[in-house]
């Protein structure tokens, strides 16, 4: 026990030098900063924009008022931006493969996966934090959330098994590599198909599609079911607080999934070059 | 003296899938796989001891970085296993890489944007090295590298040679036992060449500790090398020290005399291979005659004016060893 505490406090000093390096690397390049302050952001009001206009036509989408859309939307594009800051590198797993990049973190004393995903934090990812945080505070007013300490627990909670969820999934998808040995970028399908799904009501696809984005890849846990049981817009059969833990539930069994594939996947690892 | 790296008969392979010509082959290879297993190095034995220098060379695509990187725990054995100060490399990676450093020539540890200190600073927290030990330690580096001068500066902005010195340190930083280096010398210019080398002589001279390299420099053999370990198609060819690999391949010399007219005269204990006017070549086997006996027997018989040794240069010793004999 002693040594798990010690074995953690090492992994959470080597996670700050992380840190400290990604912030170092993003200052020598000033321009950079400029560009994705302003391109992540707008993506996103321009998104949500479009929901306003669409309510403002029809009233409401599939039930849902504009202020629970807001609430909805906003906590998608948090956890969103958590994934891209922590996960992000499951989109480039297939280069890493290819180019023999294992390499370096096999060779140092740390845990592969964890090397892997924190070698280079995506600072910039705060960029899309910013948007989703005043979406959901705009929906939150709106839809009358009261910032109850259990209710902001509850909101950390279900965005910890969201992000956990969303970076699952690119490990999963990421790891495809090590069987088929190409660096595909999942990147941009899987941002959209995420955005598509978590952003708006799950419940206006067909039943089909609704199946699979519960109990296949549990995208619809990301978002949909957890803010449902909050707000109670649909009815799902479980209540709030049941929700957003099985929310996290989700989330720690894709992570374990993911894990489970990552191990398997690193065996296979042939490294490149001579 | 006790063994650093015992492999015992290890075998690794790799799964390549077979494509078919043109888009005929293509379009069946998508159909029906077939995968063809290349053996990459195959029964490897040999033990290292600590302290050692060893030179492990071979052709390209011997299999000498398959190997390297079995040992340093980027791959695994298809078969076999590794030890290395007793602890088996693929059940205990973590507790084996603490006590290694890896450098490949061709490529990085260090990180490209920023100034080589971030790099090392990483390094001391990853490796949990203390403060004192890592001043020491950079102290130690800047005697023998001069590696001070080069903290501040962005790696993306250093020549070959300065990353290269970058890496070395970087692999040293944690104090390991053990030092991989694969093809450390490649495309590096004659003064940072001579600054690897002088850095592997004094670090194995100071700290004990043992570094196996591999290269395609003759010249980083000669010097460094107390044992070569020669590989050529996943298997070994030749293993011992640089005299007893070149008393094996080539026992012979050859005798170069000059008389003074032109009748040669012969020695019951080698053979004249030509003669040229005055000038004759006699081979002989080192176990069988000494070159100054040699001498003396034929100045006995007739007069001679200049004499030279050929022996067969190590470029020639590591050919023949490549190719078979």
């Amino acid at each position: 026990m002693k040594n798990l505490f010690k074995e953690l406090l090492h992994y959470i000093d080597v996670t700050l030098v992380y840190i400290k390096m990604a912030f170092l690397s993003i200052i020598e390049y000033p321009s950079a900063i400029i560009g994705w302050l302003l391109s992540n952001p707008i993506q996103f009001i321009v998104g949500f924009a479009t929901i306003k206009f669409v309510v403002a036509e029809f009233g409401s989408i599939n039930g849902w008022s504009y202020g629970q859309l807001a609430f909805l939307y906003g906590l998608a594009v948090i956890s969103h931006a958590l994934s891209m800051i922590f996960f992000i590198q499951g989109w480039f797993l297939g280069f890493y493969v290819i180019e023999g990049e294992f390499d370096r973190f096999l060779t140092r004393p740390l845990g592969v996966v964890y090397q892997f995903l924190f070698n280079q934090i995506n600072i910039f990812g705060i960029t899309d934090l910013i948007p989703g945080i005043i979406v959901f505070v705009y929906g939150c007013v709106k839809v009358g959330f009261s910032p109850s300490p259990a209710n902001i627990g509850l909101i950390i909670v279900m965005l910890i098994g969201a992000t956990l969820i969303r970076g699952g999934i690119y490990v999963i998808l990421g790891s495809s590599a090590f069987w088929t040995r190409s660096a595909n970028d999942f990147g941009q399908y899987t941002q959209e198909i995420f955005d598509k799904t978590t952003m708006y009501p799950l419940s206006m696809y067909p039943e089909s599609l609704q199946f699979i984005l519960t109990y296949i890849i549990p995208i619809g846990w990301v978002s949909f079911y957890p803010v449902s049981g909050l707000l109670g817009v649909e009815e799902i059969g479980i209540g709030s607080a049941m929700s957003v833990w099985i929310t996290l539930l989700v989330g720690i069994v894709v992570m374990c999934v993911a894990g489970f594939v990552f191990s398997r996947g690193i065996k296979r690892y042939e490294s490149a070059g001579s | 003296m006790e063994n650093m790296i015992e492999i015992k008969n290890i075998s690794k392979s790799y799964h390549v899938v077979k494509k078919g010509e043109g888009i005929k082959g293509a379009l069946k290879g998508l159909v029906k796989k077939e995968v063809k297993v290349i053996p990459a190095v195959s029964n490897l034995n040999f033990n290292i001891k600590k302290g050692e220098i060893v030179g492990f060379i071979g052709p390209n695509g011997a299999g000498k970085s398959t190997t390297i990187k079995m040992m340093s725990g980027i791959l695994t054995p298809s078969s076999g296993e590794i030890l290395i100060g007793g602890k088996n490399v693929k059940t205990h990676r973590k507790e084996v890489v603490q006590n290694i450093g890896v450098v490949f020539g061709q490529r990085s540890q260090l990180n490209w944007d920023l100034r080589l200190g971030e790099s090392f600073e990483l390094l001391r927290h990853i490796y949990r090295i203390d403060k004192t030990s890592f001043d020491e330690m950079i102290d130690t580096m800047d005697e023998i590298l001069g590696i001070k001068e080069l903290q501040d500066k962005p790696v993306r902005q250093m020549s070959l040679g300065q990353r290269v010195k970058g890496d070395l340190v970087a692999a040293m930083l944690h104090s390991p036992d053990v030092l991989f280096l694969d093809e450390p010398t490649i495309g590096l210019d004659i003064s940072s060449k001579y600054a690897l080398r002088k850095f592997v002589k004094e670090i194995n001279e100071k700290r004990g500790t043992t570094i196996i390299l591999t290269t395609h420099d003759l010249g980083d053999i000669e010097q460094l090398c107390s044992r070569l370990i020669i590989i050529n198609n996943g298997k070994l060819v030749e293993d011992g020290n640089l005299e007893e690999i070149v008393d094996d391949i080539a026992p012979y010399k050859t005798l170069v005399v000059e008389y003074y007219d032109e009748q040669i005269p012969q020695h019951e204990k080698c053979e004249i291979i030509s003669t040229e006017g005055n000038v004759a070549k006699y081979r002989f086997f080192k176990k069988e005659i000494t070159a100054a006996k040699l001498i003396e027997d034929l100045g006995k018989q007739k007069a001679i004016k200049d004499v030279s040794i050929e022996e067969a240069s190590i470029d020639d010793i590591i050919r023949i060893a490549y190719e078979g004999r």
